[in-house]
């Protein structure tokens, strides 16, 4: 059975595309069937963050409307080849998804692949709704701070109530906590929360904490997602996550800020 | 003055109990019916205590009960050797805890036995008092919602107390006719005694609402720093909200 994944966060410029790239590439790189889809439709980011932004000539709504297959539409990555995106439409409106033909368009996907990951639109309007509601599992995107946890929170509540899962009275979605953009320095300075702070709120288990980090920026324009610098610490981190969603128990690491030696203050670490 | 009309004394009884091997309710009522139609005569009215020890924390504490009533025993507790916060939820359930004196939570602290029991006593007598002061609701019905509210979440209990084993989120608003209980934090609203009920209370095991009414008569954030971030509960001294430290 194919796992659908909602990345999703109710607050916009959490890094959900950041992180949606990232799980998908890692997960494939670990040999799993992997399908990337846009649902933020009118905005098109995903295909820019994963490098395929040329490669782009039908997308998601051109196969919910019947104008173009699944074949035609999806996007082989270049690097790993168990990899595929869905990519959004920049032209449509956001109106243009349905929750029946959405539904088919997945069902179809879960033939093929091992893994559905759906890159949420911010907000909690239809676009996210529509992301959220054949989920299995959610991984709910927060930064730590105050207006992010809160949206989180109320995303949350979608999930337990809006979803397929809760209209059909099924188990309910598995939810993951991602905390993203996270600063020891900050938090020990007290301008953002701490990872027990966000724990505390929202009180769902924690599958990752992923650093602010210079890569990610470097690793967007270059259309290789993070995961794959290897050497950066938001790429192991988000590597972390790969592993701990394929069920393994790895220990949180980047929680505390660095202290610089002298050596590497002296030459700017 | 006058000589007490009641007396506390301590006293020891045998009583039945219940191992629950089973969190699967429906097997646990076909065993027991079996078991209970042996012997009708023999169990009826028997006072039971349900040992937990070997199932789930999560069961359904209230389901257990009905279902030992159910088939006409008279249900006492809960008991077991089972970590202390459990024992805690089930009390803030509503339902009694009974120690065994065989169990190995009491055969370690047997030595403070015969303080501990006077101490009980006097905590008896002490809640009697204290319940004097403060009238329960015991009129209305429990709502139980398990679970976090979330913001943008409300509920409200329609002529229930309303019970919350989790937390409410900040934008969220939880709502009752007669009383809140909150076991976890209270970030959101607490609206108790909504349709006009003047005793009734507001309990959480941290404070940090955004607003609480009762009775109409409400308190946002800043009036809360008394308890603010600790464990309290909330009522009506004529029309004015007093808050109290909880434990
Ligand atoms: N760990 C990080 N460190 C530094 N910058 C980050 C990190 N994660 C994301 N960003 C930056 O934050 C911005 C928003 O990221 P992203 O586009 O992934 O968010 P989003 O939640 O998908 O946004 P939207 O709601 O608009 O879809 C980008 O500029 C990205 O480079
Ligand atoms: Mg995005």
């Amino acid at each position: 059975m194919a796992r659908i994944i909602v990345v999703t966060s109710g607050k916009g410029g959490v890094g959900k595309t950041t992180s949606s790239a990232a799980i998908g590439i890692g997960l494939a790189l670990k040999g799993h069937k992997v399908v990337l889809i846009d649902f933020d439709i009118g905005l098109r980011n995903l295909d820019l963050i994963m490098g395929c932004e040329r490669r782009v000539v039908y997308d998601f709504v051109n196969v919910i409307n019947g104008e173009a297959t699944l074949n035609q539409a999806l996007i082989k990555d270049k690097r790993v080849s168990s990899l595929s995106i869905l990519p959004a439409s920049q032209t449509r409106d956001k109106d243009a998804l349905n929750k029946e033909n959405v539904g088919k368009v997945l069902d179809d996907l879960a033939k093929r692949f091992d893994y559905i990951i759906c890159d949420s639109p911010a907000g909690i309007e239809a676009g996210a709704m529509m992301a959220l509601y054949y989920a299995d599992e959610a991984i709910v995107t927060t930064n730590p701070e105050v207006s992010s946890v809160r949206d989180s929170d109320r995303i949350l509540g979608m999930l337990a109530s809006r979803s397929r899962r809760a209209e059909l009275g099924l188990e309910p979605i598995k939810e993951h906590l991602l905390l993203t953009r996270y600063s020891p320095k900050r938090v020990e300075e007290g301008e953002m929360l701490s990872v027990e702070d966000v724990e505390d709120i929202l009180a769902i288990p924690l599958l990752g904490v992923i650093p602010e980090s210079q890569a990610v920026l470097k690793a967007s324009n270059a259309g290789e997602p993070v995961i794959l610098d290897t050497e950066s610490d938001a790429g192991k981190a988000y590597q972390d996550v790969i592993d701990r969603l394929l069920g393994e128990t790895v220990e949180f690491r980047f929680l505390v800020a660095e202290k610089k030696g002298i050596l590497s203050r002296l030459f700017g670490g | 003055m006058a000589e007490a009309s009641i007396e506390f004394k301590g006293s020891s009884f045998t009583l039945s109990v219940l191992h629950l091997k089973t969190s699967t309710l429906s097997d646990f009522r076909d065993d027991l019916k079996k078991k209970v139609a042996q012997a009708p005569d023999f169990f009826y009215l028997v006072p039971i205590v349900v040992d937990i020890e070997r199932v789930d924390s999560s069961i359904d504490y209230q389901a257990v009960k009905l279902l030992v009533e159910e088939f006409k025993f008279t249900f006492v507790g809960f008991t077991g050797n089972v970590p202390k916060a459990q024992r805690k939820l089930i009390r803030a359930l509503g339902f009694s805890f009974v120690n065994s004196a065989n169990s190995a939570v009491s055969r370690t602290k047997k030595v403070q036995a015969s303080t501990k029991a006077v101490k009980a006593d006097e905590e008896i007598v002490a809640k009697v008092k204290q319940t004097q002061i403060i009238p329960q609701v015991s009129l209305f019905t429990d709502k139980i919602h398990r679970g976090q509210i979330r913001s943008g979440q409300q509920i409200y209990a329609k002529d229930q107390n309303l019970v919350i084993i989790g937390s409410v989120s900040a934008g969220a608003e939880v709502i009752a006719d007669g009383n809140i209980h909150v076991y976890g934090s209270l970030r959101g609203r607490a609206i108790a005694g909504a349709k006009g009920h003047h005793q009734a209370q507001i309990y959480c095991q941290n404070l940090e609402a955004e607003l609480v009414s009762i009775n109409g008569n409400y308190w946002l954030s800043e009036s809360m720093e008394q308890h603010w971030n600790s464990p309290a509960y909330i009522h009506l001294s004529d029309t004015e909200l007093v808050s109290s430290k909880l434990i």
